[in-house]
């Protein structure tokens, strides 16, 4: 319909998260706060330092922030440097005080609160709305000029409570805000507000009947902000407009959407959001209001509690970029598959067997009958001419298969990122893809430095043993033959026995030597032809290794790192709720639904 | 200005228009398609739900519908309005969730059919009276409409009350969208606490970029506050350029907020009942009221059309991009995988080796088989190449979300198509060679062929080591010329060559359809921005 555009634009601009910092970088105060005698106290160092447990987290941030500044980039990770820089600029502000805001939307009654609060009437109220066009301060006591200067409240918008608050000694370290109106049509308003509410230890919200379920504080504020429940207030105001059974009604139903709006509710002595009816106009509530505000400044946590929520909310905006879905690293059985494949790519195998055929055939040709020989090669003459094929061989280039080795490296790198955080996924691929670069050449290097196995095989040491039985075979026949010959002419005496003896001994001999040479030279030809493969293999493993392996792990480490420094950002306690939180409906729906029937529950109860 | 009259064409004009909104689809997730598919949701609401019933009967009862922020007390009004309880009203947010429409009992069966809001089904519920409030019946079915029937309003008039616009259930928003979008004459009604919240404002100012038919209502004013407030709230209405607008101030009384019967005095209505039975009694401010809203609208459609065609067109661009990159990546390796095929690259590694110890170490099937695996290898680089391309080019492009259903395992499936059709070119070049042999053989019997007899395998072997080694395997072509006499040689080389190059292609083919198919699936074509212009270009003729 009809209001479509606009609303779409505000819908789009609530569910940005922590909208409440958007406005940081205008945070320039409108005057440089001149309240005497308050800055001496102030540069005396009254900000405390956060507690261990923080202070971890927070440095584990500042590390994840400076680790992943080159990998991951990110709003959330812009976000979370401004987390750091919120947590720094605080602590180094009073810690004696809490600064709490007073929230709502326009007619809510802030400012009438705020006055109550006050005991005196230092907030103008009034029909006119908006009413409240810029923050209003109320401090109990001194000190607190450095935090207001950082909300950006002029001097002249502070003030002190009746009889300068003195009366008030459980309120002594309350610095009270009142805020402007969130979803009135001046937009101002609306940005002062955000500003503000990055900057406050905590926050009272307050509603009236008419106003509480609107979709406008709960989407823009309440959902993204519902990790803060510790530091949040929410006050029923107007009560007096209900009845008290309406009012007990209405109360449920707001406790209802806080739930669905994942906001933990801080009831039978959980930690968590607090909502209480009050009416500002008739003081009912009112006291009840100042004990809880009490106890809660006097605890002085609510600063660390609100940066620990912030944490909180920055860590599940940087999950995504951290947290693999999967099991993550390079499995053994990759990295050899990524050597196998290398090998392929330098005919590792191809080139052991033909170097075990040439030592084999060698060894035959070397240890065969003269006979043979000559009877083979007129065969292989007639089979394939008279060119030997490899003679006009041209200089050889390339000879390792890129193909396969540019798909070694993608499937490596794919295995390696599989179920990687994006940033890091890309990192370990560009990692590969920079090694790979010379890979190649490398290989080709390594093949050509290596020989070729085939070239010039060994010669076992029987060898000479077995070319000379060979040759005396063959004289034996030559020598029989001749025998034979003489008798025939006559110039030998007769014999046949003996001469045909050696003959056929000779003639016998030849192809019986020829024949176990063969089957003797098996074995070594075989382990010849392995050890060539395997030396090949090798080095070019050894080189995939150096030029892809070791920087993918490397980098794997690196994510590694990082991620075990997310994990102490996240914290000790991981909270399903605040996971859930960032505008991803169903998380937050499922961590919902349960909690809704114990809040109905426990309403009951009351 | 619209008149009242039956305008045949134009109802046709703006049914075309209809048409051609329905059939608008928005499949890839561009940035801008919520925004397009909300304002086509819209166009289809006005022309089904106000435009197109309105222009057919222009004596159909004027439809008023009550819209405002939560709280605002639209029940309460409408009830005060009727004189009975027919809608629920309560403290608790949000009260409505089902729409009730009110009109007098003659007036019943122009709200009976599904003449107006026909995605809305209707809830009839027997007569009530006061003793049984209507706030029992149960919350029925989503997406319902409860008509009431009351003879205590004027005939020709009837009254919607509309969910919260601002509400914090989604449907209720879209829903009191709708229901405003069908309206004849817009009820805004806001409260002392609200008048200056943003929501309400956008809903105004939609109201009057539409010119439509706009009375206001600032209730629940206390009674010590009512001129100051009454006054500010004008100021504001001026300061918009709604300062014509009638205004209405109705107070707050115990009965705003479920005191008593729950319905306010007459008194504090009178005025609004009275200016809305003017408007439906009297025939020239009827006329009036009607026209002005319809033409308003069919005005917006001069602007709001383009933007949905926009919206449109950008999803053809997108498509034509995302099939672009496609074709880009496995063009772009067609050309490398030709050209390593001259450089010989098939014919390195495993093939090289075994290429080196051929003849006399290794045989010509072993030749074959490792250039074959050699070639199986290039083309699954080339593919896998071009899908990272792909999917570099499509993290930049958003539409690409529509797209991404590469499942697990498909770089093995990948890698035995690729593999089928590297065999299938082994096997037909096999026969080739068979071919050629047998062409060798029977002229044999003088000269040099009768050197040897070659046989098929050899011949098969060194022809695929001449295509694919590149100058590296000149000896392989000169051997061959030397087995089959030069002539056949060559002409069985071109073949061969061709051969190759024509199952490359049709590996890269079939891997790119493959990858483009759920893109052609969707079917996003330019048409349909054309054809929306093209109607509402007839629409303004007619207008």
């Amino acid at each position: 319909m009809a209001e479509k555009p606009q609303e779409k634009e505000d819908r789009e601009r609530w569910a940005d998260g922590l909208i409440a910092r958007r406005a940081a970088e205008r945070a320039v105060p409108e005057e440089p706060a001149v309240v005497e005698g308050e800055e001496a106290e102030d540069t005396g160092g009254f900000g405390g330092s956060y507690g261990s447990g923080l202070r971890t987290r927070l440095d584990a941030l500042h590390e994840l922030v400076g680790l992943s500044r080159t990998r991951v980039e990110s709003e959330a990770l812009a976000e979370a440097g401004r987390v750091l820089d919120e947590a720094a600029a605080r602590q180094r502000l009073s810690s004696r005080h809490t600064v709490v805001a007073l929230a709502g939307a326009t007619g809510s009654g802030k400012s009438t609160l705020f006055n109550a609060l006050a005991g005196v009437s230092v907030s103008e109220t009034g029909l006119r709305r908006p009413t409240t066009s810029a923050p209003l301060a109320l401090t109990w006591s001194e000190g607190a000029a450095g935090l207001l200067d950082r909300l950006g409240v002029p001097g002249r918008l502070r003030r002190r409570p009746l009889a300068g608050g003195a009366a008030d000694a459980e309120l002594q370290s309350l610095v009270l805000i009142d805020l402007p109106d969130h979803d009135s049509a001046v937009t101002a308003h609306r940005d002062q507000v955000d500003r503000a509410l990055g900057l406050v230890d905590a926050v009272i919200w307050v509603v009236d009947p008419e106003k509480y379920a609107d979709a406008a504080l709960h989407e823009r504020y309440l959902r993204p902000l519902a990790g803060h429940a510790e530091v949040t207030f929410v006050v029923l105001n107007q009560v007096d407009r209900l009845g008290t059974e309406a009012a007990e009604l209405v109360l449920d139903d707001l406790r209802r959407l806080l739930d669905e709006d994942g906001m933990a509710l801080g009831e039978h002595g959980e930690p968590g959001a607090t909502v209480l009816p009050v009416s500002a106009l008739t003081g009912e509530g009112v006291p009840e209001l100042r004990e809880l505000l009490a106890r809660f400044v006097q605890e002085r946590t609510a600063p660390e509690r609100r940066i620990a929520a912030d944490i909180d909310a920055a860590a599940a905006r940087l999950r995504p970029a951290y947290v693999a879905d999967a099991r993550t690293g390079l499995g053994e059985r990759s990295r050899e598959e990524f050597a196998g494949r290398l090998a392929v790519a330098v005919g590792a195998q191809a080139a052991g067997e033909a170097a075990e055929r040439v030592w084999r055939r060698g060894a035959i040709r070397a240890c065969g009958s003269p006979w043979l020989r000559l009877h083979r090669w007129y065969g292989r003459l007639r089979a394939h001419g008279s060119t030997d094929p490899r003679l006009a061989s041209p200089v050889e280039d390339e000879l390792t298969a890129r193909q396969r080795v540019e798909q070694a490296v993608r499937i490596v790198a794919d295995e390696a990122s599989h179920g990687l955080p994006a940033p890091w996924a890309q990192a370990v691929r560009e990692a590969a893809t920079r090694g790979a670069e010379g890979l190649p050449e490398a290989l080709d290097e390594l093949a050509a430095g290596l020989g070729d196995p085939a070239a010039r095989p060994p010669r076992p040491a029987w060898w000479p043993a077995a070319v000379l039985a060979q040759a005396l075979m063959t004289l034996l026949q030559l020598f029989g033959a001749l025998w034979l010959v003489g008798q025939i002419v006559g110039f030998v005496e007769p014999g046949l026995l003996v001469p045909v003896l050696v003959m056929v001994g000779g003639i016998a001999g030849g192809p019986l030597i020829e024949w176990a040479c063969e089957s003797a030279v098996k074995g070594p030809a075989r382990r010849y032809g392995q050890e060539a493969e395997r030396k090949l293999a090798e080095a070019a493993a050894a080189c995939g290794r150096a030029r892809v392996l070791d920087p993918v792990s490397a980098e794997l480490l690196r994510y590694r790192e990082v991620r075990e420094q997310y994990a102490k950002v996240a914290g000790p306690r991981p909270s399903p709720r605040i996971v859930g939180e960032g505008g991803r409906g169903g998380g937050r729906g499922r961590g919902g639904a349960p909690r809704l029937g114990a809040t109905r529950a426990g309403a009951r109860v009351r | 200005m619209v008149t009242l009259d039956e305008r045949p064409q134009l109802i046709d004009a703006l049914s075309a228009l209809r048409d051609r909104v329905a059939a608008v689809r928005l499949p890839l997730p561009l940035p801008d398609v919520p925004r397009a598919r909300q304002t086509r949701a819209e166009l289809l609401a006005q022309l089904d739900d106000y435009l197109v019933p309105r222009l057919k009967d222009p004596d159909a009862p004027l439809l008023a519908v009550v819209g405002g922020s939560t709280g605002a007390g639209k029940s309460t009004l409408v009830n005060s309005l009727v004189g009975r309880r027919v809608s629920e009203a309560g403290v608790l947010r949000p009260t409505t969730r089902t729409p009730v429409l009110v009109c007098h009992p003659e007036d019943h069966h122009w709200f009976a059919g599904l003449r107006v809001l026909p995605q809305l089904t209707r809830v009839w519920l027997p007569q009530t009276d006061d003793e049984h409030p209507a706030a029992e019946v149960p919350d029925s079915e989503d997406n319902a409409l409860r008509v009431e029937t009351a003879a205590t309003l004027p005939r020709g008039l009837a009254l919607l009350d509309a969910p919260d616009i601002d509400s914090l259930v989604v449907e209720n928003r879209l829903l009191a969208a709708e229901l405003m979008c069908a309206a004849d004459i817009w009820v805004m009604v806001t409260t002392a606490s609200r008048y200056a919240d943003a929501v309400p404002w956008h809903l105004l100012r939609t109201a009057k970029e539409y010119d439509a038919t706009l009375v206001t209502v600032l209730d629940r004013v206390p009674h010590q506050v009512v001129g100051e407030v009454s006054r500010q709230y004008g100021a504001l209405l001026d300061k918009a350029g709604l300062g014509d607008v009638p205004r209405f101030t109705v107070p707050e009384l115990p009965e705003s907020t479920g005191g008593g019967s729950g319905l306010l005095p007459e008194s504090a209505v009178a005025a609004l009942r009275g200016w809305l039975a003017h408007r439906a009694e009297d025939p020239a401010a009827r006329q009036q009221a009607v026209s002005r809203t319809a033409s308003g609208v069919i005005d917006s459609l001069d602007a709001r059309l383009p933007e949905l065609a926009g919206a449109v067109a950008a999803q053809y661009a997108a498509s034509v991009r995302l099939t672009g990159a496609v074709e880009a990546a496995y063009r772009g390796q067609g050309a490398r995988v030709r050209k390593e095929l001259g450089k010989g690259a098939v014919l390195a590694g495993d093939a090289r080796a075994r290429w080196r110890a051929y003849p006399r170490d290794s045989s010509a099937e072993e030749l074959l088989d490792a250039l074959t695996e050699s070639l199986a290898a290039l083309l699954h680089c080339a593919v896998s190449a071009a899908e990272e391309g792909i999917r570099e080019v499509h993290r930049r492009e958003p539409a690409a979300a529509a797209l991404r259903t590469v499942p697990a395992g498909a770089d093995r499936e990948v890698a035995e198509r690729i593999g089928l059709e590297v065999r299938r070119w082994r096997r037909v070049l096999e026969e080739l060679a068979e071919e050629e042999v047998r062409g060798v053989e029977k002229p044999a019997g003088r000269g040099a062929a009768r050197a040897a007899l070659p046989d098929a395998e050899t011949v098969a072997g060194l022809l695929a080591a001449s295509h694919h080694g590149g100058r590296r395997a000149r000896p392989a072509g000169e051997r061959l010329a030397e087995l089959l006499g030069a002539q056949a040689a060559l002409r069985l080389r071109d073949k061969g060559g061709d051969l190759v190059l024509t199952h490359v292609d049709r590996v890269l083919h079939a891997e790119r359809d493959r990858r483009l198919a759920p893109l052609d699936a969707l079917g996003v074509t330019p048409e349909p921005q054309a054809e929306l212009i093209a109607a509402l270009s007839v629409l303004q003729k007619e207008k």
